[in-house]
């Protein structure tokens, strides 16, 4: 059965034929019109209320209205696609006025109904279930009725009328859009909340990265160099902290004189800074480069190291330079001085035959400077080995090798030695070769010996021959000066000789007489003997002056030694009509020397204060010789006349060898004096008198200084420092100080 | 010695011969040998004792040494010669110097023995010394 589809889905009354009925009728349909109207409008209105509805209360109004306005006995709706919450399936049924199927019975009967393109679907069905009529109307949601399905279901058989009809399709497409805006804002709701997140998250991203940002900036601004940013075209952008206060310049000048950091560079630098510049910031490779920096604060250039490394973004176009200028001064300086102190190592080594080495004996591991290759005259660059060294050593000298390695053994490093040795080269020469070392220990705590070795040999044959000529020379003087004491050794030796032969002849003129004088005779013979006594000591004494015998060391007794030339001098002095006054002073200490050269000097001084009074007629020739103790455990002897004293402006030149104001002197006598005094470790000089004339002085240690003296007065050495300058009146010249460095000059 | 023994000799015992030397080994020599000789001596250290003694005026030969400490031989030869007192004078000494004997036989010594001289050589110059002249 087919209903006839009017705009009512409401049962309708029987036909009435009368007038009144016509009108009622007509009354009624305008009635059921209107409310046909009022519920259009209620169903337009419902989006209004389903803004912020979410499907299922879309649904749900949709739903209650429907059945309100159509008398339905059942309505459903499905999703197909439920967005959120929404139920997949919602019924509503009304009193059953019969027998009506389930839903689940209606369903199962439409699927095989229902196509998936909604406009297959049948307008109505009917009395599908067999029991009953039923007029059921699927409505699909959505154009293709993607979204789901309404379906209206009543017992009437009228149903739907055509206002019902309409009613439902406005519904339909009402609720399809509101669920659709409600699906969209869920959708919109679901980014939005994304978004949100998305946003916080972010934000809290950009705030840790801003920290982290700061924290960069300050570092950057703070770290210890100049640090630096350039655009693609090298024109600072940013510039930091450091480098501002260095410069003392600001970030706006900097920014707005993109060459303002060359004003600091200094002049020589700045061509070459200039170029590197450009070429790296042109060729996008960055560059190093070290300029001198001049720092504002106290107007000095520094050195500093300038690197820029290039930013590229993805496609590899220049984005900025980042740059560091780091303040390498003190390193540079500290490389040029030891460039400066390596080459004036290498030139002294050279100036002063010095070669330098060191040595692991742990490994045997040998460096061996260039000089010292000239040295050894070792080829340059052969490996140089112990076994090497120990073929140029100097056989007898071999031990000390040895020695160095057992002191290695016995201490724990950080010793000085010293040692000299020689070298037996292969065409058999000798040199001399004085070392200085130093054990301490390399980087791994291994022993190792820094060693200078100086060759001191053209040094050691001038000392050999200086010695040997200032052995001669002394020699000569001795000789000079005893044989100008002929008189007084003839003298010495004839006045004993003249009492002996005077003595014997009266002796035998005694024992001639008749009856002999024995008596006196005996007492004559007796003074014989006596004086061939004395005469025996006098030719002793002679005998050592004379002989050129090498030097003797011995304890010495100044006074006795000075009472002996004042013997051998006394006829030469009184000859001289000198008046010789000796002040020797009271337990004088013994000295440590030789006796004999000693002597020489004192016989030296004496004839010297001699011959400076031979021309004084108007004044007594006094000769003062004074033995004292001085300062410093040491003895002092002086020699002081009433003479013609020297020249001041000579003053230098008294200890020279030759030179003299005499007319017969050779003018070596004080010059070998003070040579023998200075082997004594002691010093001679001379001043003048407040009155006329002058006087010389020598003063020597009581007792050797240091092991070496008495080896020294054999070798003579350069002498020590000995002792205080005598305190003499520094108004007169006063020549032992610049003499004594001249003697040391020329010693050394 | 006996007046006996050496009769001449007593006529010569009173000539008085005078020794200025500062060597006391000569001081103690020479007197005992001129004595032997037969003259009567005397010994001093030094010409200032000499100079102060009573001896001077009856000294009739003097043995001089020439270098002494303070007034030397020559000196007391010209200091003789000032006082006029024309005593023979015969230098003794060790100083085997050549001009320095010229010079004082020069200013009237009569001889200038070298020391050490013989007994024979000393009596000879004494001989010179006392000769009448």
């Amino acid at each position: 059965m087919f209903v006839n589809v009017g705009l009512c889905g409401l049962p309708h009354p029987p036909q009435l034929p009368d007038m009144d009925v016509q009108y009622e009728q007509a009354a009624r349909e305008i009635k059921r019109l209107q409310r046909c109207i009022n519920d259009l409008v209620s169903l337009l209105a419902l989006p209004g209320i389903w803004t912020v509805s979410n499907p299922s209360q879309i649904l749900h109004t949709l739903l209650d209205a429907l059945m309100r306005m159509l008398s339905l006995d059942l309505i459903s709706v499905r999703l197909n696609n439920p967005v959120s919450e929404a139920p997949v399936e919602i019924v509503r049924l009304a009193e059953p006025r019969g027998p009506m199927p389930s839903t689940h019975e209606i369903c199962e009967a439409l699927s095989g109904s229902f196509a998936d393109n909604s406009r297959k679907w049948p307008p109505l069905l009917r009395n599908v279930l067999g029991e009953g009529d039923v007029s059921i109307v699927p409505l699909p949601l959505g154009l293709q009725g993607e979204l789901g399905i309404i379906v209206a279901a009543t017992q009437r058989t009228d149903f739907p009328r055509q206002t019902e009809a309409l009613l439902l399709s406005v519904a339909a497409s009402q609720a399809s859009i509101g669920l659709q805006e409600a699906q969209l804002r869920i959708q919109q709701k679901h980014i939005a909340d994304e978004l949100d997140q998305q946003v916080a998250q972010r934000t809290a991203e950009l705030a840790a990265a801003n920290a982290q940002l700061q924290l960069q900036v300050g570092l950057l601004q703070h770290i210890p160099v100049a640090a630096w940013t350039l655009k693609p075209d090298g024109t600072p952008d940013f510039v930091n902290q450091v480098w501002l206060e260095y410069a003392e310049q600001t970030l706006e000048f900097v920014r707005s004189h993109p060459e303002a950091w060359m004003t600091s560079v200094h002049p020589e630098d700045r061509e070459i800074a200039e170029r590197s510049f450009w070429e790296g910031v042109r060729s996008g490779q960055g560059f190093a480069m070290e300029t001198r920096f001049l720092r504002a604060r106290d107007a000095t250039y520094r050195w500093h190291l300038n690197r820029a490394v290039v930013l590229r973004d993805a496609e590899g176009k220049v984005i900025k330079f980042v740059g560091t200028s780091t303040d390498i001064d003190d390193r540079k300086r500290a490389e040029e001085k030891l460039l400066r102190s390596e080459a004036f190592l290498s030139e002294g080594q050279r100036l002063g035959q010095v070669g330098s080495y060191s040595w692991r004996p742990a490994t045997d591991e040998i460096t061996w400077s260039a000089e010292l290759y000239r040295i050894y005259e070792f080829e340059i660059g052969v490996p140089v080995t112990l076994e090497l060294i120990r073929s140029r050593v100097h056989p007898e000298d071999l031990t000390l090798i040895e020695k160095m390695k057992m002191v290695d053994q016995a201490r724990e490093g950080g010793h000085h030695f010293e040692w000299r040795y020689r070298l037996l080269m292969p065409d058999h020469s000798i040199k001399y070769l004085h070392a200085i070392a130093h054990a301490t220990r390399d980087q791994d705590g291994q022993p190792e010996y820094v060693a200078s070795v100086q060759d001191v040999t053209a040094r050691r044959l001038a000392e050999e021959a200086r010695d040997k000529a200032q052995s001669e020379l002394a020699n000569v003087a001795r000789v000079m000066t005893l044989g100008a004491l002929t008189a007084s050794i003839a003298h010495e030796v004839n006045q004993p000789l003249s009492g002996i032969i005077t003595n014997a002849s009266a002796c035998l003129r005694m024992l001639a007489t008749d009856p002999p004088q024995v008596e006196g005779a005996r007492e004559t013979a007796r003074r014989t003997i006596r004086d061939g006594n004395r005469m025996s000591d006098v030719i002793t004494r002679l005998r050592a002056l004379f002989a050129k015998k090498e030097p003797t060391i011995e304890s010495v007794n100044l006074n006795e030694a000075v009472l002996e030339v004042i013997a051998l001098s006394m006829v030469e002095l009184q000859k001289n009509r000198v008046m010789l006054c000796p002040e020797l002073a009271d337990e004088l200490p013994l000295i440590i020397g030789d006796r004999v050269q000693l002597q020489q000097v004192i016989l030296n001084l004496l004839r010297n204060g001699s011959d400076a009074m031979s021309t004084v007629e108007d004044r007594r020739r006094r000769l003062l010789i004074r033995t004292e103790r001085d300062e410093g455990d040491r003895v002092r002897l002086t020699v002081q006349d009433a003479g013609v004293g020297f020249d001041p402006q000579a003053a230098d030149r008294l200890f020279d060898a030759f030179y003299t104001t005499k007319r017969d002197g050779m003018g070596i006598g004080l010059a070998v004096s003070r040579s023998i005094i200075e082997k004594h470790h002691g010093r001679l000089w001379g001043t003048l008198n407040d009155g006329p004339g002058a006087a010389f002085s020598f003063s020597i240690p009581r007792t050797p200084e240091g092991p070496a003296h008495a080896d020294s007065i054999h070798n003579l050495q350069a002498p020590a420092i000995a002792g205080p300058v005598p305190r003499e009146d520094h108004a007169k010249p006063h020549i032992a100080a610049n003499q004594y460095q001249r003697t040391m000059d020329a010693l050394s | 010695m006996t007046t006996e023994s050496c009769f001449e000799r007593s006529a010569i015992e009173s000539i008085l011969v005078s020794v200025v030397d500062d060597d006391e080994s000569v001081r103690e020599s020479l007197p005992d040998l001129l004595k032997q000789f037969g003259f009567a001596a005397r010994a001093f250290s030094s010409a200032e004792e000499f100079l102060a003694s009573d001896c001077v005026d009856q000294t009739r030969c003097l043995l001089l040494d020439v270098a002494m400490p303070g007034m030397t031989g020559p000196d007391l030869q010209q200091e003789l010669i000032r006082r006029r007192q024309a005593i023979p004078i015969i230098f003794i000494t060790a100083d085997r110097d050549m001009i320095v004997r010229q010079r004082l036989i020069e200013q009237g010594a009569v001889k200038c023995l070298f020391k050490p001289f013989s007994d024979t050589t000393l009596l000879e110059a004494l001989n010179s010394a006392l000769r009448p002249k």
